[in-house]
């Protein structure tokens, strides 16, 4: 019957069933919510952030972009922290813990000065959560003593860390912003500040549209709108690589990594896994789809874990870090040419438009025939591979070193889906 | 000027996706909250659910969801009329067309083997109890397939050399190949059923034998299999067939008709009469016309299987009923034909004539003394029940001839009504 590997995995000494959790966000705002969440599958929910202030929403607070007739690639929202009274968001999570004891809790929590901060963790500690996390990163708040403009200024993330920690035996997070340059900086002083675990990234700012018709971006807002978050699949490369930095880093060995950013199949899930993420978060894609997505992430990776003989998510976690090395290491004494199937390929031409307009001129157009030919230039970019719009047609091909280097063996991704 | 394809005979009508072309198109589902295409599969397949796993990148999954909701998925993928069931339900038709479910199926079943994955598995929990399923159709399997799951010991018997019925001998490979039969058949094995092929029951072995041999209950899923010819002039001549045989003589040859370069005509206005039509024109025919009594209108033929004809270049003429077949020496010259409108006729040269006129089962009396109706189909109740306490009847010898789906939908049910009856037997004697 249908596949279901244990996929229960230990973050921050606390047992959770599988790795997947929301992320503090509007898909676990109440009650009811993370109820229906539960019972879909997923293991754990980082509640939406409580303050001590309140936040009073625009209208509308969406908008999607899109490409070639697919909506929501990256998707941006204007919300802030949790809209309703502080005791309101505790008495929810009380419950929670009390009907789901064996679902994993984490109350994220934002406050404006250090007494907020401790008063909040306290809160969380009495409406039995297992976690706290630190929303440092928000950046849509109205306050700039909150959110993103908090996340990047290294001392006061280390010294509101501190403020929870003092208060707290629960092991605490710290949610981190991509809007900086080197995240790695305020990560340290997160750990310094007594934090176990970074969460990362939150949104990114940005503007999705403008409207030219009201001439602001998108979502207008009385004819006016603003700078906000965007999320979804085109922010996880960028999530990705914040990851792997933090994995990579020696000053947070040890610090627990929770990822974010974009996860949508459980093979976006893995690639976090790979890069040493042992929880993971998603919001963008239960907002577009529904709870129910969890039910293939767990199929999903349970079928590649036993397809490869893994035992435990454990295994999977950093496969990938020894190999994503400084550009100035890598390989460069070899070209690997395209190999064309001429049987699968349909005569479309945009291999050669693109070698042409975009890389090498490598690629001779043999007009009768309508089919693509390879001539010297080649310098085994891939554009064409990367452009071809037929499974498998373009694949990588002959093996050629540079003239005078080093001859040897070279590890060939073969198979392209 | 008309374009008419060419196709040899078992080469698939339609092509399959790969696996971008199979995310292009799940990626124009529209994950409905409450799938209407779901709850339009008689079978309960659930395409919203597999189609999600597919858009999320989880074909093995969406194998699981296909295969545990239905084991002969496979087969449905390829011959189910999805026009009248999921894709005619299909939202997205409120925006431009539906969802390609059927190929989606396709599609996730071709991975089930690619993948080499082995869904079903014989139950933990046995119960101990025979029961016989008489026939290996669609009907057949999938009820000997929930008996299996439940834990009864399920032994299929087929008179015929392959199992799978209708699918083996009654359909045109190129609508569906023997592989993806195979597949299904392998699948219903894996659950451990038992496949008693080249045995006829009622002739081979009796009822009563196999209930001395401690099976418990049987199911009834023999088709539709007597050969059905009109009561005209001139049948007995060489070249008359009636469309079950010639299907099946069709696919055991592997396509050996003997009809190359020759002329047929095939009577009826069925899915049968379609797929005898499309096997006379890809084993060689020259010229291959359908006639049909009434209007296209009226028609049973799903439009899918009239359009697949005319694209091979098969003509239908319509409100013509054939009167007499004449010959030579014992062999068919031609087929006389009279118009609906009391006013035409047509003598139709041809060196083979195929009546697909409607189908009948065999003599089911000498299976055991069942009632049956006036067409000779086993009369059922709810759940397949007939008049005899032990014997269910479901699929094309008690509906008189649905579909694949259908069959497979009334399978399920009438495994539900076996195990329900056979519990509270159990019950009984255990008190």
């Amino acid at each position: 019957m249908a596949l279901r590997k244990d996929l229960s995995i230990d973050y921050l000494g606390v047992k959770c069933e599988n790795p997947f959790f929301l992320s503090s966000s509007p898909v676990g705002g109440n009650y009811d919510m993370v109820a229906k969440s539960y019972e879909a599958g997923w293991a754990g929910v980082f509640f939406k952030t409580v303050g001590i202030f309140v936040a009073d929403e625009c209208s509308p607070r969406f908008d999607n972009n899109g490409k070639e007739g697919l909506p929501w690639v990256g998707f941006k929202n204007m919300e802030q922290i949790s809209d309703k009274p502080t005791e309101l968001n505790f008495e929810y999570m009380a419950r929670l813990k009390r009907d789901y004891p064996d679902k994993v809790l984490v109350s994220t929590i934002m406050g404006s000065d250090e007494d907020e901060w401790k008063q909040l963790a306290k809160m969380s500690e009495q409406a039995g959560a297992d976690l706290i996390e630190g929303n440092f990163s928000c950046p849509q708040m109205t306050s700039h003593a909150m959110g993103s403009d908090v996340g990047s200024s290294p001392d006061l993330v280390k010294r509101y860390c501190e403020a929870v920690t003092s208060v707290t035996k629960l092991p605490f997070i710290a949610k981190m912003t991509p809007n900086i340059t080197n995240m790695n900086i305020p990560a340290r002083a997160a750990v310094q500040g007594g934090a176990k675990g970074i969460s990362a990234i939150n949104t990114i700012k940005s503007i999705t549209h403008i409207d030219p018709e009201h001439m602001t971006a998108m979502p207008v807002v009385d004819g006016k709108s603003s700078i906000s978050g965007y999320s979804g699949a085109a922010i996880r490369p960028i999530a990705l690589r914040f990851a792997a930095q933090l994995a990579q880093d020696e000053e947070l060995k040890g610090v627990e990594l929770s990822g974010i950013g974009g996860i949508e199949t459980w093979r976006d899930a893995l690639e976090f896994l790979l890069l040493g993420c042992r929880n993971l978060q998603v919001t963008t894609a239960i907002m577009q789809y529904g709870y129910r997505i969890v039910e293939d992430l767990i199929s999903g990776l349970s079928h590649f874990m036993d397809e490869r003989g893994y035992g435990r998510v454990e295994e999977l976690l950093g496969r990938a870090l020894p190999n994503i090395i400084p550009a100035e290491e890598l390989n460069r004494d070899f070209r690997i040419l395209p190999a064309f199937d001429y049987r699968k390929c349909v005569g479309c031409g945009r291999c050669y438009v693109s070698c042409f307009d975009g890389a090498h001129q490598a690629i001779d157009w043999d007009e009768k025939k309508r089919r693509p030919v390879l001539n010297d230039n080649c310098v085994g970019c891939h554009l064409c591979l990367n452009v071809c719009p037929v499974q498998a047609c373009v694949t990588p091909g002959e093996l050629r070193f540079k003239e005078g280097r080093q001859q040897g063996p070279v590890t060939m991704k073969t198979q392209y889906e | 000027m008309s374009k008419v394809a060419k196709a040899r005979y078992a080469a698939a009508a339609v092509p399959g996706f790969t696996h971008r072309t199979a995310m292009e198109e799940a990626a124009r589902c529209l994950l409905c909250h409450d799938a209407p295409c779901s709850a339009a599969c008689p079978a309960g397949t659930d395409p919203g659910r597999f189609i999600r796993s597919i858009r999320f990148r989880n074909p093995k999954g969406a194998a699981e969801t296909v295969r545990e909701n239905n084991v002969i998925g496979g087969s449905c993928a390829w011959v189910c009329p999805y026009d009248n069931f999921c894709e005619e339900a299909c939202s997205r038709c409120g925006i431009d067309r539906p969802i390609e479910i059927g190929r989606l199926q396709r599609y996730v079943v071709e991975q089930e083997q690619v993948q080499k994955m082995k869904i079903l598995k014989p139950p933990a929990k046995k119960k101990g109890v025979k029961v016989a399923c008489v026939g290996a159709g669609p009907a057949s399997l999938a009820c000997a397939a929930e008996l299996a799951k439940a834990g009864y010991a399920v032994t299929i018997f087929e008179a015929e050399e392959k199992a799978g019925g209708v699918l083996t001998y009654g359909i045109t490979p190129a609508r569906l190949p023997q592989g993806v039969v195979d597949q299904d058949v392998a699948a219903i094995r894996g659950l451990g059923v038992r496949f008693a092929l080249h045995t006829r029951v009622g002739a081979d072995i009796s009822l009563d034998a196999l209930r001395e041999q401690g099976f418990a209950a049987f199911f009834l899923g023999a088709g539709l299999w007597k050969a059905q010819l009109p009561d005209i002039e001139g049948t007995d001549l060489a070249g008359v067939y009636a469309a079950s045989g010639f299907l099946k003589t069709a696919r055991e040859s592997r396509g050996r008709t003997g009809l190359a370069g020759k002329r047929a005509v095939v009577v009826g206005g069925g899915d049968v009469a379609m797929d005898c039509a499309t096997t006379a024109k890809l084993t060689g025919a020259a010229h291959v016309a359908v006639y049909y009594r009434r209007t296209l209108e009226e028609a049973p033929a799903n439009m899918r299987e009239i359009q697949y004809a005319l694209s091979l270049g098969i003509s239908i003429v319509t409100n013509f009923a054939p009167v007499r077949c004449v010959g030579a020496d014992g062999k068919l010259q031609y087929v006389e034909f009279k118009g609906r409108d009391g006013n035409s006729s047509a003598q139709v040269a041809a060196d083979a004539a195929v009546f697909a006129i409607g189908q009948a089962p065999q003599d089911m009396r000498q299976l055991a003394d069942l009632s049956l109706t006036e067409k000779g189909t086993v009369k059922t109740r709810s759940g397949g029940k007939t008049n005899l306490p032990d014997v269910f009847a479901a699929g094309d010898v008690a509906n008189g001839g649905k579909t694949v789906v259908e069959a497979v939908a009334e399978g399920k049910k009438a495994a539900a009504a076996i195990c329900k009856r056979l519990d509270a037997l159990h019950e009984g004697r255990g008190k």
